[in-house]
């Protein structure tokens, strides 16, 4: 077959994917850039007012709060995710009885649907009847309901739990994939020289963990930078804008005040330090 | 640390790891098999004594909006991973072995697709979709999801390719094989654990999506059963029937995917981690 064959036949294949990447991705991309550069409104398309939305936020105190959470849970999510998933696949490593079974269990909440495990959780965290305050007045550790989700500080642990809970098993299967590639070869030698268990993690095992702890933290970073549904479901961004996160502040924007040009720029005004930090993970993963 | 201390510890992790993960899916049963908003205002939200079966026995009724709920959430499902897994096997298909200019470029583009928050798509999509007048409908999700799938599945699928003896494919070429059977007979086999994978997480992304499902569809009959749960029409007074209703009709798919994890792990680690 010919170069220009192949080439207009490769372009071919690839049109379903661009089609669907161009459609629903590129262009709406392009338009939230439009639209956050406009005064739109819903039912209005607005005009061009060049970078006002984005000079309006700088000095919203809401903005800065939905900026602060917004890192906030995601450091924290990804961190504990890494940390209990390497330890699930290094308790997982090894065949024993009953594996098959305690995997799928572990790996259970990231193929649930997010929204029913949150409004779960929502019932376990309540302050009336709530499942985790049942077990701790039986035991009597506590003399009335803890409300959990009524301050902000344990809020943003509420949520960064339910996070945790959600994808550390995804950090767990990645770094079980990772495992396999850890040179035996040098584990061995380094075993001979009399290494202890804690210098060959250190200095066998987790450089081999590097790309799969990156990817890792990729798909983290991104699940939970743009993560809705806990939000909006466990704490709905409250107690008083506590655990607003730039998502859930984007679509409050647009749906309760309408303001559609302001919306677009809250979603977009970290895009830029967002894409700076995937793209060196990226890098992590390929090396 | 001795063997024995060192499984034991190892054991007890894995156990409150495994109560961890589970605690809300106890919790949904108990609501489950109890009348009405019960679990949420008294007893044990943690046992139930005397089951109460008619929270199950009613999802059968043809007048409540289970049915279409499920039905619209099967449909979603299936057209996205059929979609996507096609979509995503041509393309990377192509990238890998079609010598498509800029192909590594376009990899790549492809991916960082996959990473944009849904967050500063939802907003355009909306006003797009109601000008096709396409809000309110099921097809609406069909339209978007891939979108969500196909940039990651085509990146793990061409990782998975590059990572494959050049060797083979060369061989098959001088063979005398052409694009097709070089595609069906020989890397398609080829690639199932990598299209398993893409498959697992296709599930997790049409099953964790709530924005697009909550922005997109405001009509009760067209919902998904995620987005139905999650809209605040949604009469939690019946949390019994909504919980039995998950567990049917979400629950058995999320499970059979579970014990697929090891398969998740090859798929990605062939292409992705191990090259």
């Amino acid at each position: 077959m010919s170069l220009a064959r192949q080439r207009l036949l490769g372009l071919l294949l690839l049109a379903p994917a661009l089609v669907f990447v161009l459609g629903v991705v590129a262009y709406p991309l392009a338009q939230a850039l439009w639209l956050s550069l406009t005064n739109a409104q819903v039912g209005e398309t607005g005009r061009f007012i060049g970078l006002a939305n984005y000079r309006y936020l700088l000095d919203q105190g809401t903005y800065h709060d939905a900026f602060r959470n917004t890192v906030a849970y995601t450091v924290a999510g990804t961190l504990l995710k890494a940390a209990v998933g390497l330890g699930t696949a290094l308790a997982l490593v090894r065949p024993f009885l009953g594996r098959r079974f305690v995997y799928a269990a572990l790996f259970m909440p990231f193929v649930f649907p997010t929204v029913i495990g949150t409004i779960s959780w929502y019932y376990l965290f309540s302050n009336v009847h709530g499942g985790l305050n049942y077990v701790l007045l039986s035991l009597h550790l506590i003399r009335e309901s803890v409300p959990f989700l009524g301050t902000g500080a344990s809020a943003m642990a509420g949520l960064v739990t339910v996070n945790v809970w959600h994808g550390s098993a995804l950090f767990a299967v990645l770094i079980l994939a990772g495992l396999r590639t850890v040179p035996r070869d040098v584990l061995d030698v380094a075993t001979t020289d009399g290494a202890t268990s804690f210098q060959r993690f250190r200095h066998v095992v987790l450089p081999a963990l590097v790309p799969a702890l990156a990817l890792g933290a990729m798909l983290s970073i991104a699940g939970t930078f743009g993560d809705f549904a806990i939000v909006h479901l466990l704490t709905g961004g409250g107690p008083a804008n506590s655990t607003t996160i730039l998502s859930t502040m984007a679509f409050q924007t647009a749906l309760r005040d309408g303001d559609l040009g302001t919306a677009a720029a809250v979603a977009l005004s970290v895009l830029p330090l967002y894409a700076a930090g995937l793209a060196y993970m990226l890098t992590l993963v390929r090396r | 640390m001795s063997g024995a201390t060192r499984s034991t510890g190892r054991a007890l992790f894995l156990a409150a790891l495994v109560v961890f993960a589970l605690l809300p899916f106890q919790w949904m049963l108990v609501a489950s098999l109890k009348p009405g908003d019960e679990q949420l205002l008294h007893g044990n939200p943690w046992w139930v004594g005397a089951p109460y079966w008619s929270n199950y026995l009613g999802l059968a009724n043809p007048a409540g909006p289970f049915g279409h709920w499920l039905m619209n959430t099967v449909l979603v499902m299936a057209a996205t991973l059929g979609i996507s897994l096609v979509a995503s096997l041509l393309a990377a298909f192509a990238l890998a072995y079609m010598r498509v200019p800029l192909g590594r470029g376009l990899a790549v583009a492809l991916f960082a697709t996959y990473l944009l928050p849904q967050g500063v798509l939802f907003l355009p999509l909306v006003n797009m979709l109601s000008r096709l007048h396409l809000l309110n409908s099921p097809l609406t999700l069909v339209l978007t999801y891939p979108g969500l799938v196909i940039p990651f599945g085509t990146w793990v699928l061409w990782s998975f390719f590059r990572g494959l003896p050049r060797d083979l494919v060369d061989l098959a070429r001088v063979e005398g094989a052409g694009t097709v059977s070089l595609l069906g007979r020989v890397v398609l086999p080829l690639a199932l654990p990598a299209l398993a994978a893409i498959t697992l997480f296709g599930v997790a992304i049409v099953f964790n999506d709530y924005l697009y499902a909550f922005a997109f569809i405001s009509d009760e009959r067209s919902q998904t059963i995620v987005a139905a749960l999650g809209s605040t029409s949604t009469d939690i007074n019946d949390a019994g029937t909504l919980f039995a209703a998950v567990l049917v009709g979400v629950a058995p798919l999320a499970i059979v995917c579970a014990f697929f994890a090891d398969t998740y792990a090859r798929g990605l680690g062939s292409g992705v981690i191990e090259t």
